[in-house]
Formats: C-alpha cells, structure tokens, sequence
C-alpha cells in the first residue's frame, strides 16, 4: 500500500513540475521584456480563479477542453496519436453553426440536440476516414491525420467565403445561429452555460468507460503493451475504429457546443490559436489520461485563458504568453523527471536474467 | 599464465545479488566451461567481463594485471572478444560489412572502401577455415553461418580470449559438433575460450576446466576430466537431477480427433517460405510434440495456430469446423487455450495488476463483464482462486505482474489458461526461463490435463522436456515436417538428425 | 502554363527536399522526428527577422544555422538522454516554434514581417546558357541558391547515408541499438547527429520557404509542409532518393493546383487542399502496398 501511494505521489509530481518549470521559463521571458513575472502570474490567478464571474467564465473555457481532452486520452492512451480532433472539432463547430442558422424555427430543446447530434456525427465521420485509412491501410495515424486538418480547414475557408458566407457582414463568417439554439448563459455576469453540465454528464460517462469497461480495458492494455492485446484476443484493428469514433464524437459536441454557447457564427478564427483541439493535448498529457487529472487540468488551463485576457488589459504582456506557456509544458510534460518506484526497475533486471 | 581472472567480483541490482563473490581463474589456451542453472548469474558475470556491467566489488584481472573494463570497446583493446547469445549482427548489411562494424577501412578520408574490405575479409574466412561468403547478407544466411560471423568479428579484432554466451542454444546437434571443431582448431591456435553453457553434454566433450555457479556463487572450480555429468548436475541444482514428471497416460490410438492442420503455409516479411505445407492432427487426451532447431518456423506455426498470423494457404479445423485464419479471441471463444511462446511480449502485461493479468482474454465473458462493464468482485475472486490453485507465489497481490519471479508469471499464465478449461492446449516453451520447481509444477498441470481426455500441443527447443512429455513427437526443420516418432522408443540421435532435416531415408541411400 | 507548372514544380517541391533529406537520418537512427514542421517555421522566422533587423546575410544565415541546432539539441537531450515520449516532444517543439513567432509579431505589433525594399530577383540565379534551352531553361534556371542546394543534396546525403562510416552506423544505430553498443559505438551521439542534421536542413527549408522566395513570414505560413514531408519520408522508407521523389511529388500536385486554380473561379480556395489529398492517398497506398504481403496480424505502435 504504502509503494503505491509514493508512486502516486510521483505521478502527480511528474505532472506539477513540468508546469512549474514552463511558468519559469515563461517568466524569464516576461522579465525580459521588462514586467515583473510576478505580478503578471498573479494578475491571472486572481483574476480567473479568486473570483466568482472570473472562476465561472474559467469553467466556461473548461468545458470543450474537457472534451478535446477526454477525445486525445482515450486515442494516445492506446498509443495511437490522433491528432484529428481539431479538425473534428471544426467539422462539429460548422455544422452546428450551419443547422443552428438554418432551422431557427425549431424548439430550443429539440434543435440544440439537432445541432449537437449533428455535429457528434460529422465529428465521427471525420475522424473515421483516418481511422479506416490506419485500419486498412496501415498508414500512420498522425501524419493522415495532420494533413487532413489542414485540407478540412481549407474546405471550411472555402465553404465560409462562399456557400454559408453572411453577406451582410464585412469579414468572413456565417450567419449567426438562432437565439433557439443558443445555451444561455446561467448567471448575468459570467458567460458559463447550461452546456457545461452536458460536459459533466459526459465526463461522467467517460469516467465509466475509460475506468470501468471492457473498451476501457482493452485500451489501457493497447497503450501498455500492443503485442499483449493482440495476443489475448483484443481485436485491435476494431478497438482502434472504436476509440476514434469516439474521440472524433467528442470533439465534433466540443465543437458543437462552442459553437452554441460562445461563437454563434463560424469565422476563421473559430478555435483560436494554437486551437481547442491542441488545448486537448495539452490537457490529456497534463491529466495524464485519466479523467478526473483532465478534469483538474482542464480548469487549471482555461484558467490560463481566461487569465490571459486579464492580463492583456491589466499588465503590458501579450497573451501570446500563455500560448509559449502552453508549449512548454506539453514539452517538460514528455519526460519524467522523477522515476517511479526503484523497485519496479529492479524486479524487471531480475526478470531478465532468469 | 592466468588469462582471465576474477577475486570476489560482486554485482548488486539494488538489494538483489546477482553475483556473489566470485573468484574463478582460465589458464592460457584452454577451453573453460560456466556452467549453471538459468538465473545462476552466469550472463551478469559475462557482462562484467566484457564491459557491458560494472562491477560492484571485487576485480577482474587480465593477463595478471587488474583492468577496468568500462565499455565492450575496453575489453576488447585488452583482448577480450564475446559472441553474445543472441546475436549482434545487422541483418540488412552484408557478413563482411557486419564483421568490419566499427573497424572500417576507408579511402579519400571520409569513404568506404569496399573492395579492399572484401578482400580483407576473404582472406580472414580462408585463414579460419570457415564457411562464409563475405558478399552475403546476414538475413539470407542460416543460423550457424551467423554464429561464425560473429566469431570472424572477434577474431578479426586480434582477441586471443573468446566468450560464448550459450552459443549452442540455437544450433542443431550437427552444427554443435561442427561448431566445437571449430573451437578446438582455435584453442590450437593460441586463443583461450571461455564457454557459458547449461548442457552437460558439451562441457565433457569440449573442455579442458569447468566452474559451477549456483544462485551467483562458485560452487565449485574443477579439470573435467576429474568429474562426471552427473556431478556436474547435481551441483548445478543441488540435488538429484531426473525429471521427475513423465508422460505414463496411454493414448486410445482411435481417439477423435479434435484438431486437424492440413498443408497450412505462410511467408515471413521478406517473403521467404516459413511454415511449408505442414500437416498433423491432434487427438483427444494426447499431448503432441512439436521439436525442431529455434528458428526453423515453430514460432510462426504457433501465431498461427493462435491466430497472429495468416495462412497463405492450407486449412485448420478444429471439432471437424474449419477455424482458418479466425481471430485469437474467436479461437479461445472456441476452446482452444494458449500459453504463448514470449511470456511477456504475448502472455502477460506487466505494468497491468494480477487480476487484469488473470482475466486478459476472457475478459469478454459473461462472469467477469456484465453489458460491457468489468466486474471488479469476480476477477479478483477469480485472480486468488487462481494464486490458490494453482500455488502462485505472490508479494502484493494488487502489485503488478513486473513484481513476480519468471516461475510465478508463467504460472499465472497457465492459471489462466486452464481455468477457462478449454478442450486444447498449444503451449509454446511453457518452461522457458522457469525454475526447477516451476517446471514440475507446470509439466504435472500439463499431463494431468491431458489425462482428463484433453489435447495438447507442445512445442519447445528443450529437447528432453518434448521426449518425457509427449506422446507423439513431429519435427520440424527449415518450416517442413521431417519427421513423427514415437518418443519412448527413439534415440536422442535419430531426432537430432531429423531436427536438421535429413531424413533417415536418405541417409541410407 | 507549362513553364509556370514545372517552374512552380521546382519551387515547391525544393524546401520539401531539404525536410526530408534531413528527416531521414532521424528516420533511419530509429528515432521519429515530429519537430520537422516545427523546425522549419523556426527557420523562416528567425531568418526573415533577423535579416530584418540586421540586413547582413551572414549574420541572418549563421543566427538561422544556430537557431535549428538550438531546437535539435533541445529535442535530442529530452528524447534521447532524458527518453521523453520523441512524439510528444516534436509535437511540444512545433507548438513552441509557433508560440514563439505569434509572441513576437505581437510585440512588433504585426501581423506579418515584410522585409522592406527586398530584392527578389537579385537571389534569383539565371544560369547562362542553360536558360536559353526552351522549356526545361525556364524550369531549371531562375531560383534562388537553397533551391539548387536542395537538389544537390539528394546526391550527397545519399552519399553521406550508403558510402560513408557516418552512413553505415546510423543505419545500424536504428536497426539493432544493442549491436551497435556492443561493438562500441556511440549510439547516442549518431542519434543527435541525425537529429540536427534534420534540424539543419528543415532551417534551410524555412529559410528557402520565408525569405529566399517571398522576402516576408506570417506564422504558419509552413502549413503542415513538415508533416508532408514525414509522409514522404514514410512513403521512402527513409531512403534519401526515394524520399525526395516522393516530394517532388508533393512539389508537382501543388504547383497543378496554383496553377489550374485560375480556371476554377470561386472554387478556387479548394484546390488549395489538393496537394494534401494526394499525399493522403500515397501515403495510404503506400503504407498498404508495404504491409499486404506482410501475414503477421497486429499493428505495431508507430509504424
């Protein structure tokens, strides 16, 4: 008991410290463009987590990352890196966007269903291709998919400036969805939205799935050893099909739902820079694919966000910062610095030399 | 002169003792045999030796003076040169490009030079007398030819002491013998040799000194002509050595038959024929034995009667069902059970917990995961009535696999295999890498299995484990099926013949 | 039209060139470089930024030489002698280079650097008599310097990768690391070398991509071209000539697509999204003709 209790604290080191040595990082950088790190960083807590509106419009940033994020775990838990989710977070967003507008007329309840129905199937749809493109093919998941992003993004541009395009508007976007198939917003002051607790019911989902179920079982055997899934019957090209589809559905209901509770229309910057779906990495590392550590990561994150909009306005630092931030965490966040359990290293020697 | 000698050499992997004070002496141009049960440390002394490990305490002294061996580059400078058990050969470069590995010779500075190193090396072949063609890529050459190469990569380093780590493992009874010419022709020559090795056999005919070592300590230092096999065996286990399990059930020769390959091929990735149109049949309550030289298609025949691996051609039926290329879930759901060949690669995860361990592959049953949903209650009820059956010892039993000894870990294999209680068997090197009492335990568990009207198919490069096990024995060589014999009345000559496929038919013409 | 396809041909096929030829080593030494895409944004920054700021050549080519091995050493020390997870780290190492750009045109306060006044034609090399000879004159003659580099190093990493010691023991480092260590070879240090000189060359791509051709940088402006250069490489199987046709192909779709996109009107952005199709689909065909004799079921990881 006691092992697994230091390993567990390991683990949650292993995920404090690379944040910590990224804030570090981060705050040379800002010291060297003449602000004190110090108050920029406590500009953001303060701002995003100390207070009520502030703590609530974090948890509205949370909610699609939380999804983004469960959508990367439960691919790169099994060792296949999808990095689809971005353009099925796009597809979704769209689409919603596109129905949203297009059948206004409908009842509120009915139609956000519509939307977010719709944009969990484009988002599967998306994400299929290059599923049955590794499936079939055997081509690497990541690169098929990184291209694919890129193409969807295009066609999107395409489609935005073209067919959907609002004319009345002066830049690039679609019309903007019916107040039907808006989520409004709970408190007056903070932009959090009833969609947060459709994000809650998902994750509890998630939770059951990833910790309780056979799918679940299959995928954390995948990830630890491939060659042992095979072996014992795990029929991996199918699991393979399977986690995508769902990574691929819920990052198309991210997408859905920003789209309803926060654009309302599809421009060009729908999911900012470096993008929800990369947010989503950055959450799964950080969580370390396990869905309470995304859940935890996820606020931690949006917390960054929502504290960069503070400290643009309140200190002279670009937001762009947390984006460097962000960065490098995911990069501290590759390797352990703390090595689990001595033991363990040394039981697997003796292995060896039987 | 002493060429090579240890005092109280020690190596520690944190509380655990692989080599206990060792002190052991080789003489100039003679051949010494270690000898030693699996895990008596013999490898870790190896690698003290030719620099791979360090040394905890103690010293290693060469030609009488004390060295520091701190890399393979070390060891080799002052002489020492090793041919690893598993070989380290590139397999994409030709057999003089591997033997010049790091010693290249080079032309304009900077480029190979080709023709001067084939040369070279044509004429190191002819110096040794061996059998090898420079231009060949080592993937297209057999496995005794690649032990020679890796011999010449030595040699051509000027060593003049040699070390073979158990360098008989994967010949066959005709290439051991080729291969201990081999090695008196070079002791002959000047070198010293130094011969890891468990089979008794080849320390009697091949060398001149022998030194037992036992749960990493000397157990004794003697000149093989003052001792026997049996002592020699008696002090590697430390008791009395015959196996004590064999095979006394007699098969009803009209049994059913339960399972029927028939003509089944496949190819390997480079397209070469490794499995070719095999064809046997397994009967109820009988164990058949599957023997051959390792590397000779037992590996692919397993995949694919467990359902890794495709068939080109040929069909597999099981109850008079055809079950050709179905998946290896299909095949358990079947009531085929397996025991794969590499424990931890196939068998077994082992950063996974015990209970996840003991349900892998019948984790889609109805007793263990109700609507998807794995039921905790039963796998752990299912995981220590497994520990109990089937006597697994183990320290945490919500630790993980890592945490067990090879013995404990193959058990939970078999645990799991036979408690699903399947009407068949493949068991691929079920005692590899295991302790003596495992080895019992896990041969009783087979045969007993058998008796109770199920099948077995046994396939393993202990070639004594198949003889006292089976019933009926087929070899293999080279993916083809060179022979059946009846194991209780077939000498060990007969079988090492067909393993290298001659046929006795053709001996006799 | 002709000479404007092969033209352009060239002209996008060239930065691929250099990603690939330098991808390949990290390839063969069995360690995946993901950073590529990441790496070569770095070079079109840094370069374009610092001839900005300076307007001395050498110092903007040495400081973009510097930058690569920055990040090479950076994704070498964490995947290599600290055995980080190598995709997320290239992964980390694209976002990085990405975050960096966007932080600093912010504080420029721009959404793009344009190097004013820059003469264009005068990188461009005209070579006599060559340029004379109809069609393949206009093809082959007219590009900058890293455009001819490009090329030329096709020969010579293939030179570098199957006739040299250098070669040879980066193959051997990836292929058995095990035999590699027990003759004494230095695995780690073959692993960085091909790490940087991945690194090296996606700086010349960025460069050629940024400041040769078009004398400014917008971030992103790479536009997952390090990912269809590890297409390539895959397609190649990490084999320096085959790689780079497979880049030239990349070359060839894209300059159809500008080109033909005149005739297309509104539907003009799609073909944008072309060259990333097809890529798709010879990655797909290839990965599929590599694995169709193969029996053995199973999906290794990252293959």
């Amino acid at each position: 008991m006691n092992s697994t209790m230091s390993s567990k604290i390991i683990k949650i080191m292993n995920c404090i410290l690379p944040v910590l040595m990224a804030f570090f990082v981060g705050g040379i950088v800002i010291a060297a463009i003449g602000e004190n790190p110090f108050e920029v960083y406590w500009i953001l807590i303060s701002k995003a987590l100390l207070s009520m509106t502030g703590f609530q419009n974090t948890l509205h940033y949370a909610g699609p990352m939380i999804l983004t994020g469960l959508a990367i775990a439960i691919t790169f838990k099994a060792n296949i890196y999808n990095m689809g989710m971005e353009g099925s977070l796009l597809a979704g967003g769209f689409v919603a966007g596109i129905l949203g507008a297009q059948l206004a007329g409908i009842p509120a309840i009915p139609l956000k269903f519509i939307c977010l129905a719709a944009a969990a199937i484009f988002g599967m749809v998306y994400a299929l291709i290059s599923a049955l493109l590794k499936v079939k093919f055997r081509a690497n998941e990541m690169v098929i998919t990184m291209m694919m992003n890129y193409a969807l993004a295009k066609v999107l541009e395409y489609l935005a400036t073209t067919v959907f395009r609002d004319a009345g508007n002066g830049y690039v976007c679609t019309p903007i969805v019916g107040d039907n198939a808006m989520f409004a917003r709970i408190f007056s002051k903070s932009r959090l939205t009833l969609f947060f607790g459709i994000v809650i019911l998902i994750l509890v989902i998630m939770f059951v799935v990833m910790k309780k179920s056979r799918l679940g079982y299959e995928v954390t055997a995948m990830g630890k050893n491939f060659e042992f899934a095979e072996a014992t019957g795990m029929h991996v090209g199918k699991t393979i099909i399977k986690i995508m589809l769902i990574s691929g559905a819920l990052a198309g209901i991210a997408g859905g739902g920003w789209m309803l509770e926060d654009q309302y229309r599809y421009t060009l910057t729908f999911s900012a820079n470096p993008g929800l779906g990369w947010d989503g990495m950055l959450i799964a590392l950080l969580g370390s694919h396990d869905p309470i550590g995304i859940l935890i990561a996820a606020i931690f994150y949006a917390a960054l966000k929502t504290g960069a909009d503070s400290i643009n306005m309140y200190a002279n630092v670009p937001k762009e910062i947390i984006s460097l931030i962000q960065a490098l965490i995911v990069l501290f966040l590759a390797v352990k610095f703390i090595h689990e359990k001595f033991s363990f290293r040394r039981s697997a020697k003796k292995v060896k030399e039987a | 002169m002493n060429m090579i000698q240890t005092i109280d050499l020690t190596k520690r992997f944190g509380d655990f003792t692989a080599n206990d004070h060792i002190s052991l002496a080789v003489k100039e141009q003679e051949i010494k045999c270690i000898v030693g049960e699996n895990g008596a440390g013999k490898s870790t002394l190896m690698n003290m030796l030719y620099g791979l490990l360090e040394p905890t305490e103690g010293k290693i002294l060469i030609r009488e003076k004390e060295v520091n061996l701190k890399s393979p580059t070390d060891a080799i400078a002052n002489g020492i040169g090793m041919v690893h058990q598993h070989f380290m050969l590139i397999p994409s470069l030709t057999v003089f490009e591997n033997i010049l590995l790091g010693a290249e010779v080079k032309k304009h500075k900077c480029l190979i030079d080709e023709k001067t190193e084939i040369a070279k090396i044509q004429e190191l072949i002819e110096q040794y007398h061996f059998e090898l063609n420079p231009m060949d890529k080592i993937e297209d050459i057999s496995v005794g030819s690649r032990q020679r190469v890796e011999i010449l990569k030595m040699l051509y380093r000027n060593v003049d002491i040699l070390i073979l780590d158990e360098p008989t493992a994967v010949l066959t009874p005709q290439e051991v013998d080729e291969l201990m010419v081999s090695l008196k022709n070079l002791k002959k020559q000047g070198k010293t040799i130094v011969v890891i090795t468990h089979k008794l056999r080849e320390v009697m005919e091949l060398s001149d000194s022998v030194t037992v070592i036992k749960h990493g300590k000397v157990i004794g230092n003697m000149e093989t002509k003052d001792t026997n096999e049996q002592e020699l065996a008696q002090m590697m286990v430390g008791r009395n050595v015959i196996l004590t399990v064999s095979n006394n059930n007699m098969v009803d020769e009209q049994a059913e038959i339960i399972y029927k390959a028939d003509n089944i091929s496949t190819v390997n990735i480079f397209g070469k024929k490794v499995v070719d149109n095999m064809s046997f049949c397994v009967r109820k309550g009988e164990i058949l034995g599957i023997a051959g030289v390792e590397g000779n298609g037992q590996s692919e025949l397993v995949k694919i009667m467990s359902g890794l691996m495709e068939t080109t051609e040929g069909t597999i039926s099981f109850h008079g069902e055809n079950i050709t290329n179905i998946w290896p879930k299909e095949i358990r759901n079947k009531g085929i059970g397996i025991i794969p060949e590499d424990r931890y690669a196939q068998g077994l995860c082992k950063e996974m917990s015990l209970g996840d361990n003991i349900i892998a592959g019948y984790h889609s049953r109805k007793d263990v995961c109700k609507r998807g949903i794995l039921q905790r209650k039963a796998i752990n009820s299912k995981r220590d009535k497994g520990i109990k059956d089937f006597d697994i010892r183990v320290g945490d039993i919500n630790g993980a696999v890592a945490a067990l000894s090879g013995g404990n870990a193959q058990k939970i294999i078999v645990s799991r295999e036979l408690t699903a209680n399947p009407d068949m068997l493949i068991a691929c090197q079920p005692t590899r890498g295991v302790d003596i009492g495992s080895i019992e335990a896990i041969h009783k568990h087979l045969l007993d299995y058998a008796k109770k009207g199920n099948a077995v198919v046994l396939i393993s490069s202990e070639l004594s484990e198949i003889m006292s096990l089976s019933d009926r024995v087929i070899v293999m060589c080279k993916g083809k099926i060179t022979g059946e014999i009846e194991p209780r009345d077939t000498n060990m000559m007969k079988v090492g013949l067909l393993m290298a496929g001659i046929h006795e038919e053709e001996r006799n013409e | 039209m002709l000479d404007s396809i092969l033209y352009d041909c060239i002209y996008h096929s060239a930065p691929i060139i250099l990603c690939v030829l330098g991808g390949c080593f990290a390839y063969k030494a069995n360690v995946l470089n993901i950073a590529l895409e990441g790496m070569m944004l770095n070079g079109a920054f840094v370069s374009v930024l610092t001839y900005f700021l300076t307007g001395n050549m050498l110092i903007t080519v040495s400081l973009t030489l510097l930058s690569a091995l920055i990040y090479g050493f950076v994704f070498s020390y964490f995947g290599i002698t600290l055995k980080g997870n190598v995709i997320v780290i290239g992964l980390a190492l694209n976002m990085v280079a990405s975050a960096i750009a966007g932080f600093v045109l912010v504080l420029m306060n721009s959404a793009n650097i344009i190097i004013p006044n820059f003469d264009l034609n005068a990188l461009k090399i005209h070579i006599p008599l060559i340029e004379n000879i109809p069609v393949i004159g206009h093809m082959i003659s007219g590009h900058p310097i890293i455009t001819y580099l490009s090329f030329a190093m096709i020969l010579l990493m293939y030179i570098l990768m199957y006739k040299t010691k250098f070669g040879v023991y980066v193959r051997v480092v990836g292929e058995n690391e095990e035999a590699a260590k027990s003759i004494g070879i230095k695995t780690s240090f073959y692993k960085y070398a091909a790490v940087l000189i991945g690194a090296i060359g996606c700086a010349l791509a960025g460069m050629n991509l940024s400041l040769e051709r078009l004398g400014l940088f917008t971030n992103n402006m790479t536009a997952s071209r390090g990912f269809i250069a590890i297409a390539a490489i895959y397609c190649g199987q990490g084999k320096p000539v085959q790689s780079a046709i497979y880049a030239i192909l990349f070359g060839l779709a894209r300059s159809l697509s500008v080109n033909l996109s005149i005739f297309a009107g509104n539907a003009a952005g799609l073909f944008d999204c072309i060259p990333y199709l097809v890529m798709m689909v010879v990655l797909s065909m290839a990965s599929y003709i590599k694995h169709k004799p193969i029996k053995e079921r199973g999906y290794k990881v990252n293959e």
